[in-house]
């Protein structure tokens, strides 16, 4: 049993975006495939994305896993309930996310994540006196609740809180972690883009700044003379082009000393260290 | 001698030589064993299984050594020049097979024979000379005591420059049992062959070409050859010509996964002054390649003392963070003592770890020999080649040093079924893990080179499960296929379909109609043969393992993510990957897969030779 699982609400109507949001552009990625990812890498369970019936979706990572709102429209209970009752039997809590929140940073995550305990059921950040449930951490087994508010049409998340223990944290309480209040200070993590507007001003910000280290015969077609180096890239594949170095079958990247990838579409965010490495790794 | 009526590529038949009663006798090879097991390793497993008596002292007379050739040895095929050397393992007790390339490869065929195989002992220290006048043994009094580069150059003044010459060091005379056998400055490294050798008295076996062979196509051949050769240049093999396989440490280092103080950590802080990317440009003097080779991975570098010494990642790794030891010149003096003893380096190094970590613990009495202490190190490796002092226990291996020195130590003893780790971590990479696990040969990365799926990012290489296992079956079978043809592990690149393009290059050599799903059969059965032989020799289940380091302590990767392999989850690879291979429970073949093995085939002695003493 995993400690905690990923939800992805996919199914809004993004009606005052006027285009579905899931597929807008991000950096050469979407705004789906950049939270999947980040909320993929901040867990030990699953991930799942809810969509609505019949949406259609950009293309997902590898082993993320699809649901489907029982029916459309009806706000952030259903698509919770569906994206609980998929993981309640592997996982203890789950964090749940909206689509639109490309600057989502893992530190985040697991500042949330961290303070979940026995005593509560919900960890809900508060920032600036807006309530972020969809930046927030549920215990799975909430599921039989969320249900039951279904079935009574009592479909605001306020319904849920009142009915289960619920902590709290605000701004001061989230960037008393240090890593957290330097890699994200103004907590941008909830910043979620409802009109072009918010998209534009969003994707016009610069990348964030990752170390890149080249190792071996990569060195030598490296177009970084330092090691380490920094540069500006929301991808991977957008760093392994800063660094002069395409993910071919002879190079991979590993991300933070930890996963190795070869997708070039594979989210980064800001501190992140990515070294590249021959894929040829015999001797 | 003529020939058994066989493929393209083939002589059929082996020499036996008993140095017991200095005769000789060749052996028909039946043509549906050649195709059932191709050469090099393969075949070699067979033979052990037919002439290696069961429950074999791997260090007594009555213990076969066999030289095995392939099909592909003397064709322009690059990196073709290979030989596998089969034995009992004195180190492991099970069958062992360790590669190595070099102009002896075909010369030994050409000597007429798909396998060289020894067996008996000399009554003195002797050198087996063999060519188109038969076997013979002469006298090495002169040669014993000399490293095997001396020896090699010694004899090939003393008989011509023709002869190629495989020789042991001062470790295989005094049965150390990771003692390798040498040739050209290259080892058939792993397990112990070397003791063998010394154990019949025996310096070393030179031949001498007297024969040709040709493939059943040569222009098929040739074309393929150029092809490969073009493909050689590519970026697959960019990193081996370029800086060698030293290349690893560094990158090893970033993702966790560099064997540090006999595995107490997985990345070394002074991993930057052992770094290729630094040391080629200082201490680089000149690259070159084996015979028939165009890859060229090997990268000769120059130590403080003026010594030339070929380095590699398993000799820096062992010798380095294995030991804790950073300083470059000490590493190369030790990876060069070791040559010129004639050590594994990887025996050697996970041995003297653990004996580090031993001392340190106050477990042996061993003061000189801390971790990062370079001085310590080069001195356990001297004692070791001299069988002196600590050098006697550790000469053994550390399975048994562990055994005999008790106290708790066998928990970090770092090997499996006896035979040292190389340098993979298997707590973050954890197909690794299950490969190094259940390998026939122990803890080895050439049968098993299953860190390739871990470092492809197709799974998560922290946790463990179904995909790793497919993945381990995977690269054992495509090793046991490249450990047979032989073709060199650094090529595997440059296939994008392997085993279709492999069955095409050995039928052209052979004439056979072989297809890649043949040969997927047949790398299933090359595995399943070693697995028989041991199981024979005595292996349980519980041989198929790891040390209880591996699942009883954690390690914290750069992410903050804890690397843990549990003995739950190791057993659960290992349960899925015996049925996934069709095995019992147990570990064990079953019958059909034995009728598949084509054991006890009737193999006929067309000629006895006495030698000439």
């Amino acid at each position: 049993m995993a400690r905690a699982a990923g939800i992805v609400l996919a199914g809004g109507r993004s009606s005052r975006m006027g285009t579905p949001k899931a597929a807008l552009e991000w950096h050469g990625s979407t705004l789906l495939r950049r939270v999947v990812g980040v909320v993929g890498r901040s867990l030990d369970g699953p991930v799942v994305v809810v969509r609505a019936p019949e949406q259609e979706l950009p293309e997902l990572p590898d082993g993320v896993e699809v649901v489907e709102d029982a029916r459309e429209g009806r706000g952030p209970l259903q698509g919770l309930a569906a994206g609980l009752a998929a993981v309640r039997e592997r996982a203890h809590a789950a964090y749940a996310s909206s689509t639109d929140v490309p600057l989502l940073h893992p530190r985040f995550i697991r500042q949330v994540l961290a303070a979940l305990d026995d005593d509560v059921d919900v960890v809900l950040p508060e920032i600036g006196g807006f309530r972020h449930p969809l930046a927030a951490v549920y215990r799975t087994e909430l599921v039989d609740v969320v249900e039951r508010l279904i079935a009574e049409d009592r479909m605001r998340p306020a319904f849920l809180f009142e009915a289960c223990r619920v902590r709290r944290l605000d701004a001061d309480a989230l960037l008393a972690d240090p890593a957290l209040a330097a890699l994200d200070p103004d907590l941008d993590s909830v910043l979620n883009l409802n009109e072009p507007a918010d998209y534009e001003a969003a994707r016009a910000r610069p990348a964030p700044e990752v170390t890149v280290r080249v190792f071996g015969a990569l060195r030598r077609i490296s177009t970084v003379g330092r090691d380490p180096a920094l540069v500006a890239a929301a991808t991977v594949g957008e760093a392994a082009a800063a660094t002069g170095l395409s993910l071919d079958g002879h190079v991979v990247a590993a991300l933070n000393g930890d996963q190795i990838t070869r997708d070039p579409q594979a989210p980064l965010v800001a501190g992140d260290s990515v070294s590249f490495l021959s894929a040829d790794a015999g001797g | 001698m003529e020939a058994a009526t066989v493929a393209g590529g083939y002589f059929g038949r082996a020499l036996v030589v008993d140095l017991a009663d200095a005769s000789a006798e060749t052996l028909a090879l039946p043509e549906e064993v050649l195709r059932a097991y191709i050469g090099g390793a393969g075949l070699g497993a067979w033979l052990m299984h037919e002439l290696a008596p069961a429950g074999v002292d791997p260090l007594g007379p009555d213990a076969p050594l066999a030289f095995c050739f392939s099909p592909l040895v003397g064709t322009p095929l690059t990196t073709s020049a290979k030989f596998a050397v089969v034995a009992k393992s004195p180190l492991t007790g099970l069958l062992n097979d360790a590669l190595a390339s070099s102009h002896f490869a075909i010369a030994g065929k050409l000597t007429g024979h798909d396998a060289i195989v020894v067996r008996g002992a000399c009554d003195e220290p002797s050198v087996l000379l063999i060519d188109g006048d038969g076997p013979r043994l002469e006298p090495a009094g002169d040669l014993w005591g000399l490293s095997a580069d001396e020896a090699e150059t010694r004899l090939r003044e003393r008989l011509g420059k023709a002869w190629r010459v495989a020789s042991i060091g001062p470790a295989g005379e005094r049965l150390v049992k990771y003692a390798t056998i040498s040739h050209d400055g290259r080892h058939a490294g792993r397990g112990g062959l070397g003791a063998i050798l010394g154990a019949k008295l025996l310096k070393a076996v030179a031949v001498r070409p007297s024969t040709k062979v040709a493939p059943a196509d040569p222009q098929a051949v040739l074309a393929a050859a150029r092809d490969l050769r073009a493909r050689s240049f590519g970026p697959a093999t960019a990193k081996y010509r370029e800086l060698g396989t030293l290349a690893n440490l560094l990158a090893f280092n970033a993702i966790a996964t560099l064997p540090t103080r006999n595995f107490q950590a997985s990345t070394f802080a002074d991993a930057p002054r052992l770094a290729a990317e630094d040391l080629a440009e200082a201490r680089q003097v000149a690259r070159d390649s084996c015979a028939s080779c165009s890859i060229g991975c090997e990268h000769i570098y120059k130590g403080a003392n003026g010594k030339q010494a070929r380095v590699e990642y398993e000799n820096v790794f062992a010798l380095g963070p294995l030991c804790g030891v950073s300083d470059p010149d000490a590493v190369l003096e030790a990876s060069g003592r070791c040559d010129e003893l004639g050590l594994d380096t990887i025996s050697a190094g996970g041995t003297t770890a653990w004996a580090m970590e031993c001392a340190e613990r106050g477990l042996i009495d061993a003061p000189w020999l801390r971790f990062g202490d370079a001085d310590g190190m080069l001195r356990a490796i001297e004692e070791i080649g001299a069988r002196e002092g600590l050098g006697a226990l550790l000469a053994e291996g550390s399975r048994a040093a562990a055994a005999i020195v008790g106290q708790g130590s066998a928990a970090f003893a770092p090997h499996v079924k006896g035979l040292e780790l190389p340098g993979y971590e298997p707590r973050t990479l954890q197909a690794m893990a299950l490969g190094l696990a259940v390998n026939a040969r122990g803890a080895d990365h050439n049968r098993s080179g299953a860190y390739e799926a871990d470092l492809s990012g197709a799974h998560d290489r922290l946790t463990g499960g179904s995909a790793h296992v497919t993945a381990a079956i995977g690269t054992e079978d495509r090793a046991a296929v490249m450990d047979s043809l032989i073709l060199c592990k650094f090529l595997r690149g440059v296939f994008s379909d392997p085993f279709p393009e492999w069955a095409r290059l050995l039928s052209s050599v052979t004439g056979w109609d072989v297809d890649g799903e043949e040969l997927e059969a047949t790398a299933r059965r090359i595995v399943l043969a070693k697995r028989a032989f041991n199981a024979r020799e005595g292996w349980t289940r519980a041989d198929d393992g790891l040390p209880d380091r591996f699942l009883e302590e954690s390690l914290e990767v750069g992410s903050g993510r804890t690397a843990t392999l549990t003995r739950e989850r190791l057993d659960a690879m290992i349960a899925e990957y015996y049925e996934s291979r069709g095995l019992q429970a147990s570990g064990l073949l079953r019958e059909r897969q034995m009728q598949d093995l084509r054991l006890g085939k009737p193999v006929r002695s067309t000629r006895s030779i006495r030698t000439v003493p």
